[in-house]
């Protein structure tokens, strides 16, 4: 018995696709567009507190809501325990996060007023990470928290 | 002798009591009361800036906060530029000497490193700044003492 070339690749074909069709995709990240201001001049995040489910790919966006000072701000997520030392570190670096620096999760970069930021990070594990600004003598006031729960 | 003396007498009187009667009106009709509300508000939160970096003895950033504090001045010359040129020009003057007397600390930061006297210059300062404020209503004015809205003041957030 002689079979087509036609019925051979379907015989190959079929259960391929069987277990093709029988495996579950990876789930893909849950998007999330965050929004956050500083309330005008004021050393002050608007909101100060924050919310995403962990495992998300989160697009934040910072906006300097100033108008009178020049004072210029940006948004700093860092892991819990460690704003504080973060921020005095980058004191001499006029508050410049290092790219490799590993206690940071994500940060925007520096802004003027009026300017508008963006950064993207995957939400970390549940839990509350502490965010602030990092130009020198900021932080203490200008601070808020990131609540990652569970997804 | 004694008609003068009590017509002078009634002249401060009056002079005594419509002062503060005239500027509590014009002060009652501002015409941009939010704008000067966050000016006042703006100058307090420089003037808390100088003291954290003060005691903190980042000495060599007191000049940048004397920056921020003649922008927030400037902020309240804009929201009071359409008062009434008396009370402007009151306001221009005793602004004029707060801003005077933040430039004396931000000066003096250059080559005093002691944080006491530092203080004790910045202090001079807030008098200066809350004779300012008094030329406002009490419900705009800020209290010197108090740190900014917001998150200020709370300290750190889940650190």
């Amino acid at each position: 018995m002689r079979l087509s070339r036609r019925t051979l690749l379907q015989c190959l074909a079929a259960p391929l696709a069987a277990w093709g069709c029988g495996r579950k995709r990876p789930p893909e990240a849950r998007q999330v567009d965050l929004f956050i201001a500083s309330d005008g001049d004021f050393l002050a995040f608007k909101p100060d507190n924050l919310t995403c489910p962990s495992g998300a790919r989160v697009r934040l966006t910072f906006h300097h809501g100033g108008k009178f000072l020049s004072a210029r701000h940006n948004w700093v997520l860092v892991h819990p325990g460690q704003m504080e030392a973060v921020d005095k570190d980058v004191d001499d670096n006029e508050g410049i996060v290092a790219k490799d620096d590993k206690r940071v999760i994500a940060s925007t970069p520096m802004c003027d007023k009026g300017v508008t930021v963006m950064t993207q990070f995957t939400a970390p594990a549940p839990g509350d990470y502490p965010f602030f600004c990092s130009t020198p003598g900021h932080g203490e006031c200008m601070n808020g928290v990131l609540h990652v729960i569970r997804s | 002798m004694k008609r003068t003396r009590s017509t002078f007498a009634i002249l401060a009187f009056v002079g005594f009591v419509l002062t503060p009667a005239a500027s509590a009106l014009a002060q009652a009709q501002l015409k941009a009361p939010d704008d000067v509300k966050t000016a006042l508000r703006l100058l307090v939160q420089v003037s808390n800036d100088f003291k954290r970096q003060i005691t903190n003895k980042n000495f060599t950033r007191v000049p940048h906060e004397f920056m921020e504090y003649t922008e927030a001045a400037d902020a309240l010359r804009s929201s009071t530029k359409d008062e009434p040129v008396a009370f402007k020009n009151r306001v221009d003057m005793r602004l004029k000497a707060a801003v005077g007397a933040y430039q004396k600390v931000s000066d003096m930061s250059a080559k005093e490193t002691d944080v006491d006297k530092l203080m004790a210059e910045h202090a001079k300062a807030v008098t200066a700044m809350n004779a300012l404020f008094d030329l406002f209503p009490a419900n705009m004015r800020p209290d010197p003492n108090l740190p900014p809205p917001g998150r200020g003041g709370r300290g750190r957030a889940s650190n």
